[in-house]
């Protein structure tokens, strides 16, 4: 197994270096560099070429664009990601600042997508052709057709307007400071943020159980007198879950995605509304750090997954 | 019921409906299985073999039933209709696996990949037996070890895909005797292995008969596993058994055209390349759309105008039975 995780690492890293590349060059091929971006442009006018090579050479921006590269992957690997163009503030301390709040959201749809996901899904094909299985399936096309920034304005528009249940947005209020506190506040955001996962979840964990049902296997379980319970969840369950678990690894990226307009909408104080801000501001090296950083994040999240499916499926771990 | 007697099965009719059609899938079958001995059950795919074998375990689908008839299994502690049992109920459960087993034509499938071969055979001591874990434990290796896996405390903990085939029967086989049942169901349990495979599995299947006093249902297509294994033979052929009796009557002296023709389209060894083998011709009729008298008669050669009316059951010998008009013709012309 930990042979496993190892080499698995080891894929994982000439994949980071050239996303990182790519990422480099998308930054190299915006118009103009840092230096223009430095310069207030009523004084344009007044700045010489020689200042202008000056200035390049204090920030290195002569040298070649590899060397570039080199140092500035250096850098991010000691994470220093450089400075924002608009205030100047290290991209670091952004990041650091606005990271637990995207995180506490994304990790909350996420366990909530898989949960309610697998066990509706489950439901649905255990009870295959009922009125259940029929009204799950309608309610999973409706929350996978439907862009969730509809879901999250009529969700604040009903629960937090009319109902007045749960605050309108926004993370923190005064005085709170443990998660309990902040939970109301990341109830809605968290939930219109899976609904899409969860349906997904749910239509594929509702097939991917109905294939394992159909199998030998679980006949063979039956013939041995197992309780229906056993039969379903322990051998049916259970091999429906390597599937679902796959599934899940490819749609963290939507999530973390979808977590930028989410954020957006319930002024979630994440790195996604920051993003939103840097993308406006044209603050390309913030939008490129946030960028390498979700790459980042779903390059983790499917090393994570590849584990999880070898810890789930034996095969997998062959060879 | 005979003492000897282990699964009494009386005119059985099991029916499967299909958009407001029905499959008589099994259509008034009786066979007894004695303890101790074989009954092979044979015939083409689609005669209803493993829809009987279902209906003894009430493993049927959803949209199937017993329609008629009766399953009366001699058990320890009396006689058991099975046909009036619930068919998930805890009675039906504790029978299955524990007094009745089953195992299946391809052990690939039949096994669940994701978990160890110990902890499958472990699962049905689990729910039959009173012994601990560690017995348990013991009684799993103990079993791997009966039947014939090497080193079986390493084996115990590996998983299906590092079985070879046959070894995967095997451990079928030991899943299927762990509470030592009383009746085993084997359909075509070595289709999916190879030949040498094959004698393999029949040779323990052979020792646990004796040893355990075991009776076995095996179901096959194969005329020379027949002759090799079974004590008693049924032969089917749309949802009836047409010819049934000991292994002599039936390969020695078989009294239906479908038994002559399934015997004379084996080729056998020894006579040579050029050798006259001889299929049925037709098909096997739609379960949907069947022949209006005797099932057979369409392909049979020696179907006469009687056999538009559905011929009875003649008993020839106490042991020896068939379903056919023209069964005294075909004594003279064996």
């Amino acid at each position: 197994m930990l042979t496993f995780i190892v080499r698995r690492l080891l894929i994982t890293l000439p994949m980071m270096l050239v996303i990182s590349f790519l990422v480099y060059l998308g930054l190299e091929l915006t118009p103009g560099d840092a230096v223009s971006h430095m310069i207030d442009p009523e004084v344009a006018n007044e700045v010489t070429p020689e200042q202008l090579a000056q200035l390049r050479a204090a920030y290195g921006l002569d040298k070649s664009f590899i060397e570039r590269y080199g140092i500035w992957l250096v850098n991010i690997v000691q994470g220093n990601f450089g400075h924002s163009l608009s205030g100047g503030v290290s991209i670091s301390a952004i990041v650091l600042d606005r990271l637990p709040a995207t995180l506490e959201l994304s990790v909350f749809a996420l366990l909530f997508s898989t949960l309610i996901g697998c066990v509706l899904g489950t439901i649905s094909a255990l009870r295959r052709g009922s009125a259940t299985d029929s009204t799950l399936t309608v309610v999973g096309m409706l929350g996978v057709s439907i862009p969730e920034f509809f879901f999250g304005l009529v969700a604040i528009l009903i629960f937090a307007l009319h109902l007045n249940w749960l605050p309108v947005g926004g993370r923190l209020m005064p005085g709170d400071e443990s998660f309990i506190d902040h939970l109301p506040n990341i109830i809605l955001p968290g939930i219109v943020l899976s609904l899409m996962m969860t349906a997904g979840v749910m239509r594929y964990s509702r097939s991917a159980m109905l294939d394992s049902l159909s199998r030998e296997f679980i006949r063979t379980a039956r013939s041995k007198g197992l309780p229906e319970w056993r039969i379903n969840l322990v051998h049916g369950f259970r091999v429906a879950l390597t599937p679902v678990v796959v599934l899940i690894g490819f749609r963290l990226p939507t999530l973390i995605g979808g977590s930028v307009i989410i954020e957006e909408v319930f002024q979630w104080p994440g790195v996604g509304s920051e993003f939103i801000e840097a993308v406006r501001g044209s603050d390309y090296p913030l939008v490129m750090s946030i960028a390498l950083m979700s790459v980042f994040a779903v390059l983790m999240a499917s090393l994570i997954v590849d584990v999880l499916t070898a810890l789930i499926d034996p095969r997998v771990r062959l060879g | 019921m005979s003492q000897q007697t282990a699964l009494s099965v009386k005119d059985l009719k099991t029916y499967f409906y299909t958009n407001k059609r029905c499959n008589k899938a099994v259509n008034g079958v009786s066979f007894d299985i004695k303890k101790g001995s074989t009954l092979c059950i044979v015939g083409e795919s689609g005669c209803g073999k493993s829809v009987t074998a279902s209906t003894i375990m009430q493993l049927l689908p959803r949209l199937s039933r017993i329609e008629e008839g009766s399953i009366t299994y001699n058990s320890d502690a009396g006689e058991i209709a099975i046909h009036e049992l619930e068919r998930d109920g805890a009675e039906m459960k504790r029978i299955r696996g524990s007094e009745i087993a089953m195992i299946f034509q391809d052990p690939m499938t039949a096994l669940n990949p994701v978990y160890t071969i110990g902890f499958q055979i472990a699962e049905s001591l689990q729910y039959h037996t009173d012994l601990n874990k560690s017995q348990i434990r013991a009684r799993t290796i103990e079993l791997l070890a009966n039947m014939g896996i090497p080193s079986p405390e390493q084996r115990v903990d590996e998983y299906p895909h590092h079985y070879s085939g046959g070894m995967r029967q095997r451990a079928m086989i030991a899943m299927a005797m762990s509470c030592n049942p009383k009746i085993l169901i084997a359909d075509e349990p070595t289709t999916a292995l190879d030949v040498t495979i094959q004698a393999q599995i029949f040779e323990l299947m052979e020792k646990l008969k004796t040893e355990n006093d075991t009776a076995i249902m095996l179901i096959t297509h194969d005329m020379g596993v027949v002759a090799e294994l079974a004590d008693d033979v049924a032969v089917m052929y749309m949802g009836n058994i047409v010819e049934a009796g000991t292994v002599d009557d039936v390969l020695r002296r078989p009294r239906h055209p479908y038994t002559k023709a399934l015997l004379e389209s084996i080729p056998v060894l020894g006579r040579g390349r050029s050798q006259d083998i001889k299929s049925i011709r037709g098909a096997t009729p739609d379960p949907y759309d069947r022949p209006k008298g005797c099932q057979f008669a369409p392909r049979c050669d020696f179907a006469t105008d009687a056999c538009n009316q559905m011929p009875a059951e003649e008993q020839l010998s106490d042991t020896h039975r068939v379903m056919c008009w023209q069964h005294e013709e075909l004594k003279q012309n064996a």
